[in-house]
């Protein structure tokens, strides 16, 4: 895709040279060498290996547990069980339930879902703790299980309310329809798998400690750790330089860094645990299964008259977390009358979590699908549909948008995929060799959101320029952009600015989630660049020693890293040069966008908790990034197989601040969509609520073999009213509306309307 | 073990084991029990952080390197099956005539995101070249599909191996 | 994985004393010892590395066969000449198993006896019920989840499908199990399922070479694998066939994976295909025949419809009727 790159919209249109232009990513040579440091590549000296035990029932509670035998195993150091750990302190909660919300029991002796963690064993090796572990002899008394959404005993589950939506009167503009569709669609429990697998490594000097974890958040996990550990907040240190990846589920700490520290602090040496693979699918939430039926009316036009939709979304048994399924349903058109609920369902599983693009998936995938339906009964293209019931507003808030540029991407991307040639009719076009084609289309948004944070910058004498925040870079490409905007506004080349992330030593960071942290960051390293860049012309002309002091000059100029006088570069002295003649080692600046008066306990609440989020533009404008995915689909109707042949995706995402990284972001989008689709689905026992395809053999994530060529483009414009560099959301948008393209090439393709994910051999076949 | 009854394998058997391994180029004598595997002998005991872990079940290619210039899986290999042989991880590959150009068509292409599984993707798509398996994108595709990315960055990939293979070809 | 002890032997006859010792295993590739070692599904107490063992890796044409040594590389095999030439589907089903690594380390030996991915095998710590770990236990995949289990050879004390690709080409070719003690039939080598025992081989016996005829169903011989993911899974279903049309009348052998406990021979579907002329009506009663013994849970019905199809595609692909 050269797309992004070669678009007049959402480049370097502001006149930054840098910001917007397609670097390489900075820290990519790094990670080509194996150089790139992951948390578990610490190794401090005197390493002990931890790891964890889960629970092997799915509901009930541990009688006992015989670790004489464990303890007496080579190498063990200690054996952490519900009865013989220390319970925690109480860290505020941060989001409702994580631990924190009163002390934290690391191993409670309540077994709420299969693969709960039970015990831990520390050892000099982890080849030792395993064994020692596998040593252990623990009784339950087990409960009974509701083992999933689907089970027959889960109930109706109980009504949200908070999310619930009464928008005109929508039973009685549904009953005077002239089309009406009405559906159910299902999505299963999905995984993040992230390829880095959790884990943490922790050492005290004293009372402070220090965690190398993966983490989208520093902050917030800092303060976790200094509640469980009744330590100052100052007193944690949590690094996470880089992280193999996240989306989502490496927001919160969790028990693994729990027991890492706390082994730590009692053996008074570094403890390592690594979360295994398996138990990855069990030690934190994946996306909640989801199900939803949809009624949508409309007129003679197709234009929408209502929407009532009924969903159900799983949750466990011990937090009502809300895989919110009218997030889209309720913005992306000009609906009138909407009514929609949402049931939580609780089940034996751990708490789900947020997963790229939270709410916005299933329920694109709900409305998506629906619209497709409507568009095959009504008899209009359903590009030409969803553009007759483009919204000039946002209809659930009355709110301007900021920007919405979604019908160009329709009508740009139709052009591109050649929708115009396409068939309306299904099962009207075949490949060669007799295999049906289907091209599907389908639209998506993600709804920004804002955050606070600080930014660093400093400049040495030593020419060394760094940028500092305790943000982190999850392959989002934050180094990259950050650098990029500390050049244009310091008047530098990207490649001499040094960006330093993921410490909480640095100046606080936003959350690397809700795709918020580029817009934030961006605009808060171009305000600590400007400032530096005040700061230095303002020291080169008054302070003594330097060659611009008395030359009535009123201001100076920097470019490429050399001050010089408005036009003329002939006369350019390094920023290094400067500082030495004027005896200066550092200079510092640190920017927020805190409002004014904001006390320090107020920062740290808002920089550690949920509460620092809120709406982009003050709540003015309602601001989301907008795209529109094409598909063709090649099906083979005898083995019910599958195969994405080509994928034409637009994006609005505002400003790209790197249209290269950007590109990447969309396409990794769509090929978790890609596997949404087609592959991907936890498995649950009926009986014990066991995630049986704990695996990479049996969870099945799209491998290279099942992407074909992915052509992304921009249709954003820079959108300054969603963030001070022009940006809106990328790293969640992609995702977003694919799986509902898919089914919707496939019903294409074959005629066969797939409504529960995933797609797969055993679901076409079931139905021919 | 249950008897070594049998002389010979009472004296031949071991539970801990003296390992001369070659890696990169530099030799290593180490002391390591039977059970390591390569991947946590390179990383526990030589610090060769690089080669990283992602499932430990041969089922992502997180931790291929090269013994004798192939690649395998170092989770699934005991560190005593790769005494005999020459062992090459992403360390080492910047010394490697193909492995130097693919690391600089992977950065060109962004064939990477997180980076995590990039070592494994590094080592894998040099050994892919050797193999004359680049010859086609399908090729490719089909050749490097033992090295999952979540952050799905195949179609990068596939345009970095397409590159270096060109290089190499030219050359 | 458990502390065990470790011997590379260096003869053949070094390697079966120490497999003579209970608690013992070879290891080869390690792909499947070394995986499920970890798991816990395996607890060896020594591994006898048979790796290092000379003169097992060869691939050599004599008397009419084609023989592959058992310690031959997967990639090797896949990529040899003799192969390619007299057998191709033997190369095509390597191709579509595991990844380029896998298919780097693994061995001919070792890939024809790799474990079934039964999640109840496999997870020992959880499942205490599995007659193929523990014969007498009994089957936790009854009742659990099961879209991947066999619907050919499933019994109530084993439903668990034999996962490989090479073993189902070699059963259609009637391909020879050669040991250190005897020549095995590739078909027998298999015990019943859920029987305690994996194979008919004694504990210290050591596969040395398989080999087939290198006749003309061989060189018209055929691998059709079928799955959700593109690659890197194991079979939902695969067909492999030996097609000789130098008689009168084609001669068709038949083996099936992904559906049964062992390798699967369909000896009704052979009957039917020899009983006239292959016309495409033919073929779909022969392929109405393969499922005819079957046995499905809700979860794996699918597989039933699946095997139909994709035997009938398979059939008229190799006859040049598709």
């Amino acid at each position: 895709m050269t797309d992004p790159t070669k678009r007049k919209h959402g480049d370097a249109s502001d006149g930054a040279l840098h910001l917007g232009s397609p670097l390489a990513r900075v820290d990519g040579d790094r990670k080509v060498r194996g150089e790139a440091a992951y948390a578990l590549d610490a190794a401090p000296a005197g390493l002990a290996h931890g790891v964890l035990v889960r629970g092997t029932i799915g509901a009930g509670t541990v009688l006992s547990v015989d670790a004489a035998s464990a303890r007496q195993s080579p190498g063990v150091l200690m054996v952490f069980t519900p009865f013989d750990t220390p319970v925690l302190g109480a860290p505020d909660s941060f989001l409702d339930g994580t631990p924190g919300e009163g002390p934290f029991h690391v191993f409670p002796a309540s077994i709420l879902h299969w693969g709960q963690a039970v015990a831990a064993v520390i050892a000099e090796t982890r080849q030792q703790a395993e064994t020692a572990a596998a040593l252990l002899r623990i009784d339950y008394a087990p409960g009974d299980v509701v083992p999933s959404i689907l089970s027959k005993d889960a109930g109706p589950g109980v009504p949200v309310g908070a999310v619930d939506i009464d928008r005109g009167d929508a039973e009685a503009a549904l009953a005077g329809s002239v089309f009406r569709v009405e559906a159910t669609y299902e999505t299963p429990r999905e995984y993040h798998v992230p390829i880095e697998p959790h884990g943490a490594v922790a050492w005290w000097e004293g009372d402070r400690l220090t965690v190398r974890e993966p983490s989208q958040w520093i902050d917030a996990m800092a303060r976790t750790y200094a509640g469980w550990f009744g330590i100052p907040f100052e007193n944690v240190r949590l690094i996470s330089h880089f992280v193999g990846g996240g989306f989502g589920s490496k927001v919160t700490a969790m028990t693994h860094g729990a027991v890492a520290a706390l082994a730590a602090r009692e053996l008074g040496r570094p403890v390592k645990v690594a979360v295994t693979r398996a138990q990855n699918f069990t030690a934190h939430g994946g996306r909640a299964a989801t199900r939803q039926t949809l009624r949508l009316g409309a007129d003679a036009d197709g234009r929408l008259k209502a929407i009532v939709q009924d969903g159900e979304s799983e949750t466990s048994v011990f937090v009502p977390f809300v895989e919110q399924l009218n997030a889209a349903t309720s913005v992306m058109y000009d609906v009138p009358n909407l009514r929609s609920r949402q049931r939580l369902v609780h089940v034996n599983t751990v708490t789900p979590a947020h997963m790229r693009a939270p709410g916005k998936h299933p329920s694109a995938f709900g409305l998506e699908s629906a619209i497709d339906e409507l568009a095959h009964l009504a008899g209009i293209d359903p590009v030409e549909l969803r553009l007759r019931n483009e919204a000039g507003f946002n209809p659930q808030t009355g709110q301007p948008w900021s920007s919405r540029r979604l019908r160009e991407a329709l009508v740009e991307g139709a052009r591109r995929f050649g929708w115009k040639d396409r068939p309306a009719a299904p099962r009207s076009m075949r490949d060669a060799d007799g295999a049906f084609l289907g091209w599907g289309v389908a639209a998506g948004l993600f709804p920004a959101l804002d955050h606070f944070g600080e930014a660093g910058l400093r400049v040495d004498a030593d020419g060394s320029i760094e940028v500092l925040s305790a943000g982190i870079d999850m392959g989002t490409g934050t180094y990259t952009i950050l650098a990029q905007a500390a050049a244009d506004a310091l008047g530098v080349l990207p490649g001499d600015v040094t960006v330093r992330l993921g410490d909480s030593e640095l100046p606080s960071g936003p959350l690397a989630g809700n795709s918020l942290l580029a817009g934030v960051m961006t605009g808060l390293v171009h305000k600590a660049a400007a400032a530096m860049r005040e700061t230095i012309i303002g020291l080169a002309l008054t302070e003594q020693g330097s060659p611009f002091r008395g030359s009535e000059l009123n201001t100076l100029d920097i470019t490429r890293g050399r001050i010089h006088p408005t036009l003329d570069e002939g006369r350019a002295v390094p920023i290094a040069d400067l500082l030495k003649a004027i005896g200066r080692d550092r200079i510092e600046r640190i920017e927020d966008n805190f409002p004014a008066g904001t006390s320090a306990q107020e920062r740290h609440r808002i920089m550690t908790t949920v509460a620092g989020l809120r709406p982009p533009d003050g709540g003015v404008s309602s601001v989301a990034s907008w795209c529109a995915h094409f598909v063709e689909v090649k099906v083979d109707e005898d083995f019910g197989t599958v195969r994405v042949r080509r994928v034409v995706s637009g994006f609005d995402c505002g400003r790209l601040y790197n249209p290269h990284l950007a590109a990447s972001q969309f396409r990794g989008g769509i090929v978790m969509g890609i596997g949404q689709a087609l592959l991907e689905g936890g498995r649950v026992d009926p009986r014990d609520g066991r995630i049986v395809n704990d695996n990479l053999g049996d969870y099945l994530i799209p491998t290279n073999a099942d992407i074909p060529d992915i052509e992304v483009f921009s249709v954003g414009e820079p959108d300054f009213r969603a963030a001070p560099m022009g940006g809106k959301p990328v790293g969640e948008i992609g995702i977003v509306g694919v799986a509902p393209a898919i089914c919707n090439a496939v019903f294409h393709a074959t005629g066969q309307r797939i409504r529960r994910l995933p797609l797969d051999i055993a679901a076409l076949l079931s139905t021919n | 073990m249950r008897s070594a009854d049998t002389p010979f394998v009472r004296s031949a058997a071991r539970t801990d084991l003296d390992l001369h391994l070659r890696v990169n180029g530099r030799s290593h004598r180490i002391r390591a029990e039977a059970r390591e595997t390569l991947l946590d002998v390179l990383r526990e005991r030589l610090g060769l952080f690089g080669t990283k872990k992602g499932c430990d079940h041969g089922q992502c290619g997180a931790c291929t390197v090269l013994v004798d210039g192939r690649r395998v899986l170092s989770c699934l290999t005991l560190a005593a099956q790769a005494e005999h042989g020459a062992v090459t991880t992403v360390e080492g590959m910047v010394e490697h005539p193909v492995g130097r150009l693919v690391q600089a068509a992977f950065v060109a292409e962004d064939g990477l995101q997180c980076g995590y599984c990039t070592p494994g993707q590094i080592v894998s798509a040099t050994a892919c070249i050797l193999e004359g398996a680049a010859t086609s994108d399908e090729a490719i595709r089909e050749a490097m599909s033992g090295n999952l990315c979540r952050c799905g960055a195949y179609p990068n990939i596939v345009a970095a191996v397409r590159s270096a293979a060109a290089v190499v070809e030219r050359r | 994985m458990n502390r065990l002890a470790y011997l590379r032997a260096s003869s053949l006859e070094e390697a079966k004393q120490a497999l003579a010792l209970p608690g013992s295993i070879a290891l080869a590739g390690g792909t499947t010892v070394v995986d499920l070692a970890k798991l816990g599904a395996m607890k060896p107490d020594l591994l006898v590395d048979i790796g290092g063992l000379a003169g097992l890796d060869a691939v050599r044409v004599d008397a009419g066969r084609l023989h592959i040594g058992a310690l031959a590389r997967m990639a090797d095999v896949s990529r040899n000449a003799d192969v390619l030439r007299l057998a191709p589907a033997i190369a095509e089903s390597i191709e579509r198993a595991a990844s380029g690594q896998i298919r780097n380390m693994a061995t001919i030996g070792g890939n024809i006896l790799q474990r079934t991915r039964c999640a109840y095998f496999r997870d020992a710590s959880t499942y205490a019920a599995c007659n193929r770990r523990t014969p007498g236990s009994g089957c936790a995949a009854i009742g659990g989840v099961t879209p991947n289990h066999a619907i050919l050879g499933a019994t109530d004390a084993c439903m668990a499908t034999y996962p490989g690709d090479l073993a189902i080409v070699l059963a259609a070719l009637d391909a020879t199990v050669h040991t250190d003690m005897r020549d095995v039939a590739l078909v027998d080598l298999f015990a019943e399922a859920g029987s305690g025992r994996e194979t008919v081989l004694a504990d210290d016996e050591i596969i040395t070479a398989v080999s087939v005829a290198a006749d003309a169903g061989a060189a018209r011989s055929s691998y059709l694998k079928l799955r959700d993911r593109q690659s890197y899974e194991f079979a939902a279903v695969s067909v492999a066939l030996a097609v000789d049309l130098t008689g009168n009348g084609p001669q068709i052998r038949v083996a099936v994976g992904g559906v049964a406990t062992k390798p699967w021979r369909l000896p009704s579907v052979e009957a039917v295909l020899r009983a006239g002329p292959p016309t495409r009506a033919r073929i779909a009663e022969a392929a109405a025949t393969a499922a005819g013994d079957a046995r499905s849970t809700p979860d794996n019905h699918f597989k039933i419809r699946l095997l139909t199809r994709t035997l009938e595609r398979a059939l008229l692909t190799a006859l040049d009727l598709s």
